[in-house]
């Protein structure tokens, strides 16, 4: 494997001091910025970001170029990082953000500057003090040097950038959830329409991306769109952070290209099952995506390929699970985060998702029922009829269907391990 | 004002049939309107669409393929296809329902909804059979009191959201929100700050559980036993629309009705619980005649009639007078109006007890506004009361044209309103200093040149009436005389008591006959008397006029219809003083209060609920009021004493009963001429119509003047405003509102306290003429310099009255010991 | 903007919030920031603390009551000196968490979701805290700690109690208590957390506040 570290080269390199604006100024950083701001139009540089044809790496992996031609001409507009990350298994972006924090801020110039936004926010998880302190020291230091603020460098262009950290919820990373948070409400996803480009914060057109979608953005703008896209698989480019978590022998992030097959990702590059196990199955794009089984394991890591097998990449998480796991504890364990996260808006979301994890915990504690397999897919099938994937919604987000996820998969891959727990309990009862 | 534009049609395909509907219309709107009802709880057609219970469920086609959405958010376009009974759906609508269902309480028999609960109907209609949910439900601590007035059982509530995004969406006063999260949401005050809304009873209306009740109806009856009219509350002149509910000939609920033209709906809790004072046991259920020693002792009708009419013929007619008749209905203003001037025959009738506002202001300012003209103007101006305390419901219709159409808003006031929030300019001045505002205002001069853009250069809604009680009514005619100066501008006038504008449409002022026909105009008069033969010629005295004259003794008698002019006119010593001098006043009343002291025989009349007929609002616009329970004990209806009465008197009323009067009115009074029951009842024109309208002609050209406007004299002029929950009877004899009137204090500027070395909380002497007020003081910022705030008309303050000026001291006790 | 509401904050505290107000194109988007900054000066977000919030952001009470209350880290009741919060959920789970955070409450002696009785630990479970890679992972006043068995997690509460820091600094408790890291954490930081309210930026970073 042969591939630049588009993301984590300098931490790499340089793991005293990436977080520094001294080190990312000798290590060619904010050089791009001086350029563009110098001699590019905003046009050229939606242009590249077009041409890099990269997917957002928040999760619904969207192609950031056409999202951000998406976005109206009213005035003021606002671009909004989304360094929300909670999403179970997740925690690439704590990386980004505490290891090279000026790499997103230039991104965030960068970005502002195509977009016409003289006022970017990065919202970041309130369970991330460190990371916060990073990006606002970042934010202060690229103040005092002249690259926010008015005019920065003579070039007519300004900028603020504020730094807003969250208050211990997972749904304010759902975009219009975040803008409602960030306007200082409950961070209760909004009704769509209007989108965020169009009606976004304070109800102006609003660009929001995920931490990892922009730190690349200077990558992108220096090396050119086309280098970026040759990365990686055919439609899915570039390289990506992965978090891979579980039982494995070498969990952590990486930043790897677009395009291995999951074996590469769980033998090689996260070392194998730890003690040398057999592997289960595997969450292969954070909680809410639908679970693998060993014969996915040749299935190619990109977007379409993962979507073609009924899962998702979503956040790049992967929780690896061997053969001593107890998927319905598993299972458990996520709908409880669901029902625990749950903003309480949506009926379906607010009442099934906590029905879902009573079930569970009653099957966890000796006294399932036969009847309870139909009636925790009936239960799902009322939060996302039909049970498909992509899911179908009853709800305005899609947090109450990802609950769904962990129960239809362990339906379809381990019906009969229910069914033993289930039988176990009838035993027991009738001793 | 232009009309809007009719909107665009589109056609959109429900459940297989083309429809056309309006573009942009919400699909559950659009399904109903075409026969199609979809089931819904969090939607609202009075509050934005929150899409969250989910049970709106329709698919749509799109390009991507069917898809499941909310109908209360998605807007209809050109050939949208609806499915609102797929399979898909009807599945959908089942789970919502029962995830609805397992953590709510099955204790229907018990709730107030049980009967009316779209959880329930919806469940019957749409619902899974049987619940297989065996966990045990999610638990809260049964009702908890939100305020002196509504309760919340959690348990209940299925977190619509209804009662929140009304608070704050439409009454502005988000003192109940939702705490918590996800299953473990629940809607709460803050500690210690309880629900303290003029509007709280609304949400309890359109709760769609029993999550929210109110105190005065809890547990008071089951929907299936009550019995509904449609109504006008008479709270204030704006015509809210509502129907009141009894069961066994006892109110027992007030409920708003939808009205486009009025209220949308909404009433303030004063409009909703003040029925109680229907049933109080204060209520006068029979004659009285008072003996020599100023005992009551009830009598019979005819023994108390015999002695009105004995005692009104035995001086002439024109040392008779009347004050009151504002909170009747039109048709009994009239039989009074009638009586006075054809059986007593005497021109001095008021109905204003003593507020003085220009009897033509009132009934022939043009152009005159519409309350919808305020959704269409391009600028709002409100120099009157707080609409927030004295028309509640006009309050939040100017709430709803600023935050929901767009209009920019002007208030002229001595103090902080209700509206000042969303102001875009507000200008405090000091009572007294009214033409000095106008003059700058017509200059443009200083912090006046923004509001006077506003003014000049768009369609105007201006709504005038008193600042307060101790404001020169003249002022009034000023504020015409500029705003009809503008270039397009209309006026909602406004004046207090709930049928005023009928009232005087029906000739109880000094100065108007029936359908608002100067007495001055010879024609007019001359018409009226080929109907009712010969009247008197001359304009009549106003309440101030009386009460001279009955002090000088040129008046003898006097009649007093559901007034109090001791407690509720500007000078209670006067007042006093002159009913003291009457040789006779009869009273028509539903109470005893401090004016009926003096009357010599006291006449049960049927109130609110009691009477059927018309009322007219401020617009000039006339509804139907309805009947739903008997009066107390002997009392009758006025028209009806009044047809007795006139008998022994050796006249002819001829009353009848309402609708006879109705077709009277139609006859002989021009502006009403399209009057008819019929037009009112339940159909196309249930939301009233405005007078003159179809063969009725407006005769009364005002022109207003300013003439001998007062301008402010001594150091400090009363601003005597009034509260919602006043001291009034009807307030006080209803038990869940009378708790909520306000402790009052004295408001002083900043500036005039320093300079009186006064301090906030200190108690002070408030010195007016007539009497001498002991209150705190509050430091009031927001108070015109020069002003004194008082409320009006509470238990502590009526007896203030309304003088120009006031002293404001501290307590001889504490003179001297100034720092 | 009348500060005099919060004048017995702390004067740094009222410059932030003054910042604060500042730093965003409507003031209501403060409420958040400013939560934290009450939640530093009364201990926890007291009823007084949220009253001063909607004084200064121009809402009622009841709604910042709301917005406080839909988020997890505004403790609306008294909070221990050090807040242990053990992630219990799906990587951490897999990992062994559930006994990590029953060895926490034991030495802690405060069960989850309650404080000792002498107020040293609130212990509280939490979903997840983006650790995964280095799960079991606990924060302490929401200083990280990654790869915690449940004989550190015991150890570390021991430490806090016996040590009292005054500043709790991740680094240091990474050394003395965590192992596996979901990455490398590069250099150490000086800066940490003051009390059991996230430190940063503009409210509250021990550094910047000059306490370390
Ligand atoms: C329940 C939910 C949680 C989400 N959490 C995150 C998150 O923590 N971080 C993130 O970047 N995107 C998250 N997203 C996706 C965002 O809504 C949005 O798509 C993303 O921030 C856009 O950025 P991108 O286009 O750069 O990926 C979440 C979405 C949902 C529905
Ligand atoms: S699906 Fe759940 S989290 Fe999403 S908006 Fe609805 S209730 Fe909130
Ligand atoms: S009525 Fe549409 S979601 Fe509630």
């Amino acid at each position: 494997m042969s591939f630049p570290l588009i993301l984590t080269e300098r931490m790499t390199q340089h793991p005293s001091d990436s977080h520094l604006i001294q080190r990312y100024e000798s290590t060619g950083g904010y050089s791009v910025m001086r350029k563009a701001l110098g001699s590019l139009q905003p046009a050229d540089v939606i242009e590249q970001v077009k041409t890099a044809n990269i997917q957002g790496r928040g999760g619904a992996a969207f192609p950031a170029g056409i999202k951000w031609g998406f976005l109206a001409p009213a005035e003021p507009r606002y671009l909004v990082v989304n360094g929300d990350e909670s999403e179970p298994g997740t925690f690439k972006d704590r990386q980004l953000l505490e290891r090279d924090p000026h790499q997103l801020v230039e991104g965030v110039i960068l970005s502002s500057f195509a977009l016409g936004v003289n006022h970017a926010f990065i919202y970041i998880r309130g369970e991330y003090p460190k990371p916060a302190r990073r990006v606002q020291q970042a934010v202060e230091a690229a103040y005092e040097k002249g690259y926010l603020g008015q005019n920065i460098l003579g070039s007519g262009f300004d900028l603020d950038v504020t730094v807003h950290l969250g208050g211990g919820a997972y749904i304010c990373g759902e975009e219009t959830a975040l803008l409602n948070s960030l306007e200082g409400r409950r961070g209760e996803p909004r009704l769509k329409p209007p989108f965020p480009a169009v009606e976004g914060l304070y109800a102006k057109p609003t660009i929001v991306n995920n931490v990892e979608t922009i730190s690349n953005i200077p990558w992108i703008l220096e090396n050119g769109g086309a280098a970026f896209a040759a990365i990686g698989d055919e439609n899915s480019v570039g390289t990506r952070m992965f978090s891979l978590s579980g039982h494995l022998k070498k969990p952590g992030n990486v930043e790897v290209p677009m395009g291995l097959t999951w074996r590469e990702l769980i033998y090689e590059v996260g070392g194998g099952i730890r003690d040398d196990r057999e592997l289960k199955c595997w969450v292969p794009g954070g909680a809410s995506a639908p679970w693998f089984v060993p014969e996915h394991l040749d299935t190619k890591v990109t977007k379409d390929d993962v979507a073609q097998a009924g899962s998702m990449l979503g956040s790049g998480a992967v929780i690896v699970m061997d053969e001593t796991t107890n998927v319905v504890a598993a299972a458990h364990r996520i709908v409880k985060f669901f029902a625990h996260e749950s903003c309480g808006q949506c009926t379906p979301c607010r009442e099934g998702t906590t029905w879902l994890e009573r079930i569970l915990w009653r099957l966890l504690n000796g006294a399932g029922r036969p009847s309870d397999i139909d009636l925790l897919l009936d239960v799902c099938d009322g939060i996302s009829p039909g049970l498909a994937w992509p899911p179908k919604m009853t709800t305005i987000c899609p947090l109450g269907p990802s609950a769904v996820s962990p129960i239809t998969s362990i339906m379809t891959h381990f019906r009969d391990e229910v069914e033993a727990m289930i039988a176990d309990s009838q035993e027991v009862a009738n001793a | 004002m232009p009309e809007r534009p009719p909107p665009e049609m589109v056609t959109i395909t429900i459940d297989g049939e083309e429809v056309q509907v309006p573009k942009g219309e919400l699909i559950i709107k659009s399904a109903e309107d075409n026969g199609t009802y979809i089931p819904r709880f969090c939607s609202h057609d009075r509050l934005k669409p929150v899409g969250k219970c989910r049970m709106c469920l329709v698919e749509v086609e799109t390009p991507r393929g069917r898809m499941l959405t909310t109908a209360c958010n998605f807007p209809a376009t050109d050939e949208l296809i609806v499915d609102t009974q797929s399979d898909v759906v009807q599945k959908a609508q089942e789970g919502i329902l029962e995830f609805l269902l397992i953590n709510h309480p099955l204790d229907c028999p018990v709730c107030d909804k049980g009967g009316e609960c779209p959880l329930q109907d919806q469940t019957v209609a749409y619902g899974p059979g049987e619940s297989r949910f065996v966990e045990e439900k999610r638990h809260f601590q049964k009702p908890i009191p939100l305020s002196e007035i509504v309760l919340m059982d959690r348990e209940r509530c299925i977190l619509c959201a209804r009662c929140t995004r009304f608070s704050e969406e439409v009454s502005g006063d988000p003192l109940i929100e939702f705490v918590g999260r996800g299953n473990h949401t629940q809607v709460i005050t803050f500690p210690d700050e309880p629900f303290a809304s003029y509007f709280s009873g609304n949400t309890v209306q359109i709760c769609p559980v029993g999550a929210l009740t109110a105190k005065p109806y809890r547990f008071k009856a089951r929907p299936w036993d009550l019995e509904a009219v449609e109504s006008v509350s008479m709270v204030d002149a704006s015509g809210a629309s509502i129907s009141i509910e009894a069961s066994q000939n006892e109110v027992l609920r007030i409920n708003g009705v939808d009205n486009d033209a009025t209220n949308h709906g909404w009433l303030s809790d004063k409009d909703r619980f003040i029925f109680q004072a229907v049933h109080s046991d204060a209520r006068i259920t029979a004659p009285l005649i008072r003996d020599h020693a100023g005992v009551l002792h009830p009598a019979s009708w005819g023994e108390a009639l015999d002695l009105v009419a004995d005692q009104l013929g035995s001086v002439r007619g024109d040392e008779v007078a009347s004050i009151g008749g504002a909170n009747n209905t039109n048709e009994e203003a009239f039989a009074l109006g009638k009586f006075l001037r054809t059986v007593v025959v005497t021109p001095h009738i008021d109905a204003q007890v003593g507020d003085g506002v220009n009897p033509d202001f009132l009934a022939g300012i043009a152009p005159r506004a519409t309350i919808n003209d305020l959704d269409r103007a391009d600028t709002i101006l409100v120099w009157a009361g707080d609409l927030k305390e004295e028309f509640p419901s006009l309050f939040l219709r100017v709430r709803h044209a600023v935050n929901e159409m767009g209009a920019k808003l002007i208030v002229v006031h001595p103090r902080r309103t209700g509206l000042d929030e969303i102001a875009t300019e507000k200008i405090t001045y000091r009572p007294g200093d009214g033409s000095e505002v106008l003059r700058k205002l017509t200059a443009g001069e200083d912090q006046y040149a923004s509001a006077r853009t506003l003014l000049t250069e768009g369609s105007v809604a201006a709504v005038i009436g008193l600042t307060g009680r101790a404001e020169d009514p003249k002022t009034i005619d000023a504020i015409a005389g500029y705003v009809t100066a503008l270039p397009n501008a209309k006026v909602l006038p406004l004046a207090r008591r709930g049928n005023i504008f009928g009232a005087i449409d029906m000739g109880l002022a000094p100065t108007l006959l029936p359908g608002r026909v100067p007495v001055s105009s010879e024609a007019g008069r001359n018409e009226l008397e080929g109907f009712w033969g010969p009247l008197p010629d001359t304009e009549g005295r106003n309440t101030a006029e009386i009460l001279s004259g009955l002090q000088d003794g040129t008046l003898k008698a006097l009649v007093l219809v559901g007034a109090d002019p001791v407690r509720d006119g500007h000078n209670p010593g006067v007042a006093r003083e002159a009913l003291d001098e009457a040789e006779f006043i009869v009273s028509f009343d539903m109470f005893l209060n401090d004016s009926n002291q003096h009357a010599a025989v006291i006449l049960p009349v049927d109130g609110f609920a009691e009477t059927e007929g018309t009322v007219t609002n401020a617009e000039g616009r006339v509804q139907k009021v309805n009947r739903i329970a008997p009066g107390p004990g002997q009392s009758r209806a006025l028209w009806s004493v009044l047809d007795d009465l006139s008998v022994r008197m050796g006249g002819q009323l001829a009353a009848g009963d309402g609708q006879t009067i109705a077709k009277e009115i139609a006859t002989v009074a021009p502006a009403y001429r399209s009057l008819s029951w019929d037009r009112l009842e339940w159909g196309p024109e249930r939301d009233g119509v405005v007078m003159p309208d179809g063969d009725g002609v407006q005769t009364l050209q005002y022109v207003p003047t300013d003439e001998g406007l007062r301008k402010a004299k001594g150091r400090l002029t009363l601003h005597s405003g009034r509260v919602l929950y006043d001291g009034g009877t009807r307030v006080s004899q209803s038990p869940a509102l009378a708790t909520l009137t306000p402790d009052p204090a004295v408001h002083l500027h900043p500036r005039d306290a320093s300079a009186l070395a006064l301090t906030e909380g200190q108690d002070v002497d408030v010195i007016g003429e007539l009497a001498t007020l002991r209150l705190p003081l509050k430091v009031d910022p927001t108070l015109a310099e020069g002003a004194v705030y008082v409320p009006a008309n509470l238990d502590s303050t009526w007896m203030l009255g309304a003088p120009d000026s006031v002293a404001v001291e501290p307590r001889p006790e504490d003179k001297g010991s100034v720092k | 903007m009348s500060m005099a509401v919060i004048s017995d904050w702390s004067g740094p505290n009222q410059e932030r919030a003054r910042r604060l107000l500042d730093s965003y194109p409507e003031k209501r988007s403060a409420v958040m920031p400013l939560l934290y900054l009450a939640s530093l000066e009364h201990g926890y977000l007291d009823a007084p603390g949220m009253t001063q919030v909607a004084e200064l952001t121009g809402l009622t009470s009841a709604q910042v009551q709301s917005v406080a209350s839909f988020y997890t880290m505004y403790k609306r009741d008294h909070v221990g000196k050090y807040l242990v919060s053990v992630c219990t959920s799906i990587s951490c789970f897999l990992m062994g968490a559930d006994d990590v955070l029953a060895a926490i409450e034991e030495e802690s002696t405060s069960p989850d979701g309650s404080t000792s009785a002498d107020g040293t630990f609130s212990v509280e479970h939490v979903e997840c805290i983006g650790a995964c890679g280095g799960a079991p992972a606990v924060q302490v006043n929401y200083e990280l700690i990654e790869g915690v068995t449940p004989e550190k997690g015991a150890g570390l509460c021991k430490w806090l109690r016996d040590a009292a820091p005054a500043v709790v600094l991740a680094d240091e408790m990474q050394e003395l208590f965590g192992s596996i890291r979901s990455f490398d954490w590069g250099s150490k930081e000086a800066d940490g957390a003051v009390a059991p309210v996230p430190a940063f930026g503009p409210y509250g970073s021990a550094a910047k506040d000059g306490k370390s």
